[in-house]
């Protein structure tokens, strides 16, 4: 795209792909307000060069956000650490029903991830990215991001036959 | 399990996770407004960094107004952080790691506790965290003056409104002595050092020496910084290391009650971090508080709520808080001056002990016995 853009532009690329990008940053963070937070500060950095940036701003902001959430998390990870013991206690339920769902376990256990494993799965499962794309994106190896993946996906699948065996047992049905 | 089957349930997983989740409206006006107030900020701190090193630069010199090394520069310095505490107040988020040590009671075993802490405007929040850093309480005031405390110890939480303006805006029948409101009367640092107990112990911002000097507690971290700087007991002692930033170190003069250590950044004149020791004589205490200053952003505001974990039960307040007077050493209490009395009367709708307001009468009682207490030396 041509350099010298305008701010209506910026604005109507927001309005069709801020939901998505707010999406990749709440599923980065783990919460609502990070992600707003982690949104609003990729697209300020976007906002300083718009004028004469040229390339794709969702690829930048894509990139923006995973880096700026793995270094948030390098600097606030003792911390977030505290912070996730005041909202979840050991072995308890956040779901006031008590009926949580495979899936929102598995989303739950992402967010656990150390945010290098959770970036790789959101680009390659949420984006849809290929393993190179995502190497690309999060500037590292394509092997990297294979085996980075991959151990993502082994303790995903721990928790899965955990929770099937469980239901089972309690009668439940497992695919929620 | 397969692999496919795991990634499709991620995939839906995650959709619904992010189904309800809609980008705020005007982004790009919100991000601009953000950007220019920072800007501004920026700006202020480039301003005062350039007038700093003017002045180092005169002190270094010997140039006329510089002659003495180090006081015109501590006078300089101390100008700008109150400035920049006066910027950040209500303007930034006060965020604190602290960690406090000493003993419950004169003489006793110390003890080491940690807590975070978030000050802003009349609101604050403290979770104090026990020695394998699990939370013990998490207590904060709202906007409206909403107290609300819960205790990881019996996993139960309470809610209180209508407990009056914080204590630091309640008036204290005399005013402290010394000069410009400073009285540094640090002898009764045991009392609320005590083991971080919620409506009992005081948010650990208000341990700061401000407070102690001001007279009163500090509505906020900011303020309590401003009067520690402005009592005119601290001197500029030279640059120091600290998380990465070279940082201006400022120390209290020897012979000085409670010794303390400010570093402010060379940037924004704001305290980064403050170590506060008791002086040799009196029971060894300390605490350090890193200081973080944060822009009131919607995420950072949050900060500032308590939360209630699911599955904690309500009480009632007078319930939550006598498994914690339990806690407190048996023996009496310091006797209270007659003037405290005086000054819990002012509380509204003063109950006894196990009433209503008993956070907001525990602070004003130890604030004024703190103050009342007879200076040393």
């Amino acid at each position: 795209m041509a350099a010298n853009r305008s701010a209506a532009e910026l604005e109507s690329f927001l309005a069709e792909r801020a939901g998505h990008l707010l999406a990749t940053a709440v599923l980065l963070t783990g919460g609502r307000e990070a992600g707003e937070d982690l949104l609003q500060t990729a697209v300020e950095r976007l906002l300083r060069r718009w004028r004469r940036f040229d390339g794709d701003p969702e690829a930048y902001l894509r990139r923006t956000l995973c880096n700026l959430a793995i270094d948030g998390s390098r600097r606030a990870g003792r911390w977030r650490q505290k912070e996730r013991l005041l909202r979840t206690e050991p072995g308890q339920s956040q779901d006031a029903t008590g009926d949580v769902d495979l899936r929102d376990a598995l989303v739950r256990l992402l967010l656990q991830l150390p945010v290098r494993q959770r970036a790789v799965l959101v680009l390659r499962y949420w984006e849809q990215l290929t393993d190179a794309e995502t190497a690309a994106v999060l500037g590292c190896a394509e092997g990297t991001v294979k085996s980075a993946g991959s151990r993502g996906l082994t303790r995903m699948r721990e928790l899965a036959n955990d929770w099937t065996d469980t239901a089972a047992m309690c009668g439940r049905n497992g695919n929620g | 399990m397969m692999n496919t089957d795991i990634e499709d349930l991620l995939r839906e997983g995650m959709e619904r996770f992010t189904g309800e989740l809609r980008a705020p409206a005007g982004l790009a006006y919100r991000v601009a407004r953000r950007r220019r107030r920072r800007l501004q900020l920026r700006s202020a701190a480039a301003v005062a960094a350039v007038l700093t090193a003017g002045a180092v630069a005169l002190t270094a010199a010997g140039l006329p107004g510089a002659r003495d090394n180090g006081v015109d520069t501590t006078a300089y310095v101390v100008k700008r952080i109150d400035t920049a505490l006066s910027a950040a107040e209500p303007g930034q988020i006060a965020q604190l790691t602290v960690t406090t040590r000493g003993p419950v009671l004169p003489g006793g075993t110390a003890v080491t506790t940690s807590a975070e802490e978030w000050s802003y405007g009349d609101q604050w929040r403290s979770v104090t965290y026990s020695s394998a850093g699990h939370p013990v309480y998490d207590e904060g005031l709202s906007k409206s003056s909403v107290y609300t405390l819960v205790s990881y110890v019996t996993r139960t939480w309470t809610r209180q409104s209508g407990l009056g303006p914080p204590a630091a805006t309640l008036p204290v029948s005399s005013p402290p002595a010394g000069p410009r409101g400073c009285a540094p009367s640090v002898a009764a640092v045991p009392v609320i050092f005590r083991f971080g107990l919620p409506g009992i112990g005081l948010p650990a911002g208000s341990l700061l020496a401000g407070s102690l000097l001001a007279g009163s507690l500090p509505a906020t971290v900011a303020k309590a910084l401003r009067a520690a700087v402005s009592c005119g007991t601290l001197t500029v002692a030279g640059q120091q290391r600290v998380d990465g930033i070279e940082a201006t170190k400022l120390t209290s003069r020897p012979g000085s009650l409670l010794s303390e250590t400010i570093w402010v950044s060379p940037g924004t004149y704001l305290p980064v971090r403050v170590v506060a020791r008791s002086a040799a004589g009196l029971p060894a205490l300390s605490q350090t508080a890193d200081i973080t200053w944060l822009p009131p952003t919607a995420g950072n505001l949050a900060k500032l709520t308590v939360p209630i974990p699911a599955g904690f039960r309500r009480v009632q307040l007078p319930q939550a808080v006598t498994p914690i007077l339990r806690q407190l050493p048996p023996g009496p209490l310091p006797k209270l001056p007659a003037r405290c009395l005086a000054a819990t009367r002012l509380v509204p709708k003063a109950p006894p002990l196990l009433g209503t307001a008993m956070p907001a009468i525990a602070r004003v009682r130890l604030s004024c016995l703190i103050t009342s207490l007879p200076r040393r030396g």
